[in-house]
């Protein structure tokens, strides 16, 4: 009995947070599709310079040589990031036309990072979200509704963690009689569908869990690091209370060198500018990346003084901000070649098939039961109506 | 467990076993590609097709009753 009214629970939540969630989740499956492939697909479709032919092992240009060059074509423009492509020799010059409005007229100028050449003068965002894989984006993870749009979706993803929960917890009782991997595919259609749900389901398990929960805290990486900002980076900030904004800027080359020699062994993969929006306003934070697989996904923000270029600390990571990004390869699934994101696409495939047949699963049990009433209605009727004649 | 086995004659690892298999593959084949190059990357490629083609054995040749 007990037995019985645990399992009317766990349906009614497996239910109920998969028809919340299955339209947004379908939404997100769906553009996720291209995403996992976004460096190959927009390789292809901007128009960039293909970068220079070089010798390898050319050291990289220094660093002012590229702020410059961007500022000459954008003069009066402030310079928010230097973004380094872990993968090409690439850097990602990021401009707005003041501190800290990188979200609202910012846009990038991306260069060679060895010969500084201008690649491509890239959109502003604004106007780039409305392209092909900005749409992808947008609908993937805010709607285009900012902030909000982000605390939705990641709600939406923890049902999504939730109706996976609810439904290893039913898979019990359904396959206690059957074999795993059965598929009754002769009896009904229903029968056929509620199987492969089953199997679809706990065959793709710990990967959609996995990639369900990463992609919440993904979510939340604003609120995150809003988090960090006011707390580890207050304290570091509390020396400088009082004290104007630089204006002059020490040299983007020596805040590299000075984070690369705090942390030998280190990249540089972000380089945020004093006044960037996840920044601070006296620093340059240096994000370094480790040279190992694990610890090339793991950045120390080292913050180097924005007027001096010396050496201010290596701060601590949080917990949560390293959680944010170990998440991120993990959702992604870009952290091992191409054969890896075929794989990805292929179980977000089938998680689109796991989803639509639920959906389908939900709609056929409630015919079922329309059906069966409509049934029992039509031989109710048929028993009164004898009575209801004479009268 | 040997409670199940009693009442149903078939016991936890004939409803778990598989899906604890997969999902041991499935944490190694996330993992080892996340923490190793090389051959680790080939260990987690191939891990993680192991789920691929146990959906499709079961979905395209569906077991006799």
């Amino acid at each position: 009995m007990t037995a019985a009214s645990t399992i009317k629970t766990w349906y009614w939540v497996h239910k109920w947070t998969s028809l919340v969630c299955t339209i947004f989740l379908l939404i997100i499956c769906l553009t996720g599709l291209p995403l996992v492939f976004h460096h190959e697909i927009e390789h292809w479709l901007d128009d960039a310079k293909p970068l220079s032919d070089v010798p390898a092992g050319t050291p990289p240009a220094n660093l002012d040589k590229l702020v410059n060059s961007a500022k000459s074509m954008y003069p009066g423009e402030v310079i928010d990031y230097l973004f380094f492509d872990p993968d090409e020799p690439q850097v990602f010059v990021g401009m707005a036309k003041k501190p800290g409005d990188g979200q609202v007229s910012g846009h990038a100028v991306r260069m060679d990072g060895r010969t500084g050449d201008v690649l491509l003068d890239g959109p502003p965002y604004t106007e780039d979200k409305f392209s092909f894989m900005g749409i992808m984006l947008a609908l993937h993870v805010d709607l285009f509704a900012g902030l909000p749009g982000e605390l939705f979706l990641g709600f939406m993803g923890l049902l999504f963690c939730v109706a996976i929960v609810s439904g290893v917890v039913l898979y019990g009782p359904f396959m206690k009689k059957l074999e795993f991997g059965t598929v009754r595919a002769t009896r009904s259609t229903r029968l056929k569908w509620l199987d492969l749900h089953n199997l679809l389901g706990i065959v793709t398990l710990v990967w959609a869990f996995v990639v369900g929960f990463t992609g919440v805290i993904n979510e939340l990486s604003t609120p995150l690091f809003r988090l960090w900002q006011s707390t580890e980076l207050v304290r570091i900030l509390e020396p400088y209370k009082g004290q104007s904004v630089p204006t002059e800027l020490a040299s983007a080359q020596l805040a590299a060198d000075t984070a690369k020699k705090a942390l030998p062994g280190n990249a540089v993969s972000f380089i945020a500018f004093p006044g960037n929006a996840f920044g601070s306003p006296h620093h340059y934070i240096a994000w370094m990346r480790g040279d190992t697989p694990l610890t090339s996904k793991l950045n120390t923000p080292v913050l180097v003084d924005g007027k001096t270029g010396e050496l201010t600390t290596v701060a601590k990571m949080p917990w949560y901000l390293t959680a944010l990004e170990v998440s991120r390869p993990l959702h992604f699934g870009d952290y091992a070649g191409l054969p890896l994101k075929i794989i990805w696409a292929l179980l977000d495939l089938i998680t689109i098939v796991v989803l639509v047949s639920g959906l389908y699963l939900w709609v056929a049990r409630r015919r079922a039961t329309e059906a069966r009433i409509n049934e029992l209605v039509k031989r109710h009727q048929a028993a009164a109506a004898p009575q209801r004649t004479p009268a | 467990m040997s409670q199940s086995k009693k009442k149903g004659g078939r016991g936890f690892m004939f409803v778990w076993g598989a899906p604890i298999v997969l999902g041991v593959l499935s944490v190694f084949g996330l993992l080892a590609a996340l923490l190793g190059t090389g051959a680790w990357h080939w260990a987690s490629w191939i891990t993680l097709t192991v789920l691929l083609v146990v959906i499709l054995r079961y979905w395209v040749f569906p077991l006799k009753h």
